[in-house]
């Protein structure tokens, strides 16, 4: 019998702990099995019988629908909670499982044969020193002798009533009239495992899921009921308020990120069916990567987003709410790349609907809204260029290319080059030409590094010294004070501050030199200079 | 890219369990795009004819319904001449708790049921409540001509 079972036969332990898997069957009230269980706001679960009747809330005006309106005391001791009694629904999940298992047990009594087993219930600390009438008498557990293996026993004394929902229970042997004790042993764990394997079997029955078509996954139940995986129905919620199965609205903060999984549920997988929820936690994990593993970046086509600087983001497309999840999940990081509004072919890429060149972010706040929207403030932490790129579940993903500024080294060698070249050359032509401006290139060239900040600066005091809009003393606060003694990073701040449009700073994200940076800000700025004359 | 589960397990039961009058075949290089036949209902001016229609699964399919749109011409005043259909199922009421079958199914009673109330093919509609008969002659003459093999 076991034999034909192999990929049952170690998945679980749970054969042995039958007191423990039994519990997770029994009502925390009542101690029976459950009968029509109901999925309470607080994550567990209790028969419908249980509770107690709803009464009408006082002091609450929202939401005020007539069903909101009711409330019930919650009975488990651990809450006490008053819940809604519109979220005191019937555990559509729960319920067919138990009716599978009565139906099961019903259909397996007959063959059990005399296999005895003694068991004696042993009350938890708190049942037997209950104040009763009897206060000074400790009350003592029931016992039975009972067929069928340790696992069914237990489920039966349950269904006796006679085996309390805290209480441990100690086995012993009995005597059977056909089977040694030594083939006995072996008998009842054969029998422990059948029957295990019947819940096994009812369990992979009821708690599929009906949006992944995988065996529940940190099981979450709606106020109607309805049981998905919790990654299941948070991704609904991205696109919408309703129960898929029913309809319902569901009046939930799309997040779920307070509400409790169905925890008596959650539980009886785990022990029940280990393996499956192993294999589905690591096919979830190639699930959500891209099926090219190297296509490991995350990529947000929106805007411009410079490195070190601050991006504000206000996220409420479906498929961008499962990004920033996954993100916030995983290392915080993803990349900020810009539309392609012309339609120009992208290196490699081709013509792509966004451009090549983008900005890591890493999420510094993460704000989530009721209803699943989100606010995102991230910063710059790096540029980088896509190699190649793909689609995960609507959003695109790719491989990237650091992209790096030239070593100092290199850097210091390229101002040389050029300052001492452009200067000959400016010398040769003012000796020519006194009386005409060099040109543009030649005097850009002509400048060093250091100076070129500082002409940068200059304009940025003057602004500020002229009240423009664009230095107020709120965008400086957002954005900080200029770095004024970083030559390398003062283009990005002053690209983030500086009203022009963004292909235009765009440029900052290709290049690898500080004074390729500087020297197109600088172009900026002669620009509006130019105006303003 | 990875193929979820769902897709798989869909696709596999779409062969094992078929839908009587419905078929849908992935193609082998692209496992999200079928080839799918549906058999005009009996009773209505479909009859006997077979319907060629294309179902994509987008990326974040079941967030997202199935793209689907038929490619065999048909005179039905909720589907106009690219093919594309009106089903609320396909739109607005969607829900990732249906699935392939449930839509092909949708989709053979809404021939079985035309609703020139919701129309999408405007011209077919007006003619179909201008007048019924005359319009359900069309689609049998339409069905004649396009859809039979
Ligand atoms: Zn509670
Ligand atoms: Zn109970
Ligand atoms: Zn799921
Ligand atoms: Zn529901």
């Amino acid at each position: 019998m076991v034999d034909d079972e192999p990929s049952i036969r170690f998945a679980s332990a749970a054969h042995r702990q039958p007191r423990l898997l039994v519990r997770l069957l029994q009502c925390p009230q009542c101690s029976k099995p459950f009968n029509a269980p109901v999925h309470l706001p607080c994550g567990d679960t209790v028969c419908r019988a249980c509770l107690p009747s709803a009464r009408p809330r006082t002091h609450v005006s929202y939401p005020n629908t007539p069903d909101r309106l009711q409330s019930i005391v919650c009975p488990l001791p651990a809450c006490g909670a008053e819940h809604a009694a519109a979220e005191c629904c019937l555990d559509v999940t729960m319920n067919k499982l138990m009716e599978l298992i009565e139906l099961e047990m019903s259909k397996y009594r007959l063959p059990i044969g005399d296999t005895p087993t003694r068991l004696i219930e042993k009350l938890a600390q708190e049942d037997s020193t209950k104040v009763g009438e009897k206060e000074m008498e400790p009350e003592l557990g029931h016992e039975r002798v009972l067929h069928g293996g340790r696992l069914l026993a237990t489920f039966t004394m349950a269904q006796m009533g006679e085996l309390r929902y805290n209480s441990e229970v100690e086995y012993s042997s009995v005597q059977s009239s056909n089977l040694q004790l030594d083939e006995q042993q072996y008998e009842y764990e054969s029998l422990d495992i059948a029957f295990l394997v019947q819940l096994q079997e009812a369990a992979g029955e009821v708690t599929n899921c009906l949006v992944c078509y995988n065996m529940m996954l940190d099981p979450t139940t709606t106020a109607c009921g309805h049981t998905f995986c919790r990654r299941c129905l948070t991704r609904v919620m991205d696109h919408s308020n309703i129960c898929p199965l029913c309809r319902r609205d569901l009046h939930v903060p799309a997040s779920l990120q307070n509400k409790p999984s169905n925890r008596r549920l959650s539980s009886l997988l785990d022990l029940l069916c280990p393996e499956i929820l192993a294999d589905r936690l690591a096919a979830l994990k190639t699930e959500e990567q891209p099926g090219n593993e190297t296509l490991d970046t995350p990529l947000f086509v929106c805007t411009l987003a410079l490195p070190t600087m601050p991006t504000f983001l206000h996220v409420f497309e479906p498929r961008y709410r499962l990004m920033m999840r996954r993100c916030m999940d995983g290392n915080k990081r993803f990349g900020m790349v810009m539309y392609n509004r012309t339609g120009a072919p992208q290196g490699n890429l081709g013509p792509t609907h966004f451009l090549e060149y983008g900005t890591m972010l890493e999420i510094v706040n993460h704000e989530l809204l009721r209803d699943g929207r989100s606010f995102v403030e991230a910063r710059g932490v790096g540029r980088f260029k896509i190699q190649d790129h793909g689609m995960l579940d609507g959003y695109i993903v790719g491989r990237v290319e650091k992209v790096e500024d030239v070593s100092l080294s290199e850097e210091q060698d390229a101002e040389q080059g050029e300052t001492s070249g452009s200067h000959e050359y400016a010398t040769r032509f003012l000796a020519a030409n006194p009386d005409i401006p060099l040109p543009f290139g030649v005097a850009l060239d002509s400048m060093p590094t250091q100076e070129l900040l500082d002409f940068c600066m200059r304009f940025v005091n003057d602004m500020r010294r002229a009240s423009a809009p664009w230095l107020s003393q709120k965008i400086v606060q957002v954005y900080g004070e200029p770095p004024a003694n970083d030559p390398a990073l003062f283009p990005y701040w002053f690209a983030c501050v500086l009203p022009i449009n963004e292909e235009e700073k765009y440029r900052l994200l290709q290049t690898t030199r500080v004074r390729e940076r500087l020297k197109i800000v600088k172009t900026w700025i002669e620009r509006i200079q130019n105006q303003r004359r | 890219m990875s193929l979820s589960k769902r897709i798989i397990k869909e696709t596999q039961r779409l062969a094992e369990d078929a839908v009587p009058g419905i078929s849908a075949v992935p193609h082998d290089d692209n496992l999200r795009y079928f080839d799918v036949t549906i058999d005009g209902p009996s009773q209505s001016p479909y009859e006997g004819g077979v319907f060629k229609a294309e179902l994509f699964l987008p990326d974040d399919y079941p967030m997202t319904p199935p793209k689907i749109r038929f490619l065999t011409r048909i005179y039905h005043p909720n589907i106009d001449r690219l093919g594309r259909i009106c089903l609320d199922v396909l739109k607005s009421n969607w829900s990732p708790a249906l699935q392939i079958r449930t839509i092909l199914l949708s989709i053979q009673a809404l021939l079985g049921a035309p609703n020139p109330d919701d129309p999408l093919a405007n011209d077919v509609a007006q003619a179909w409540k201008q007048d019924e008969q005359a319009a359900i002659q069309t689609a049998r003459e339409w069905t004649e001509k396009h859809a039979k093999p």
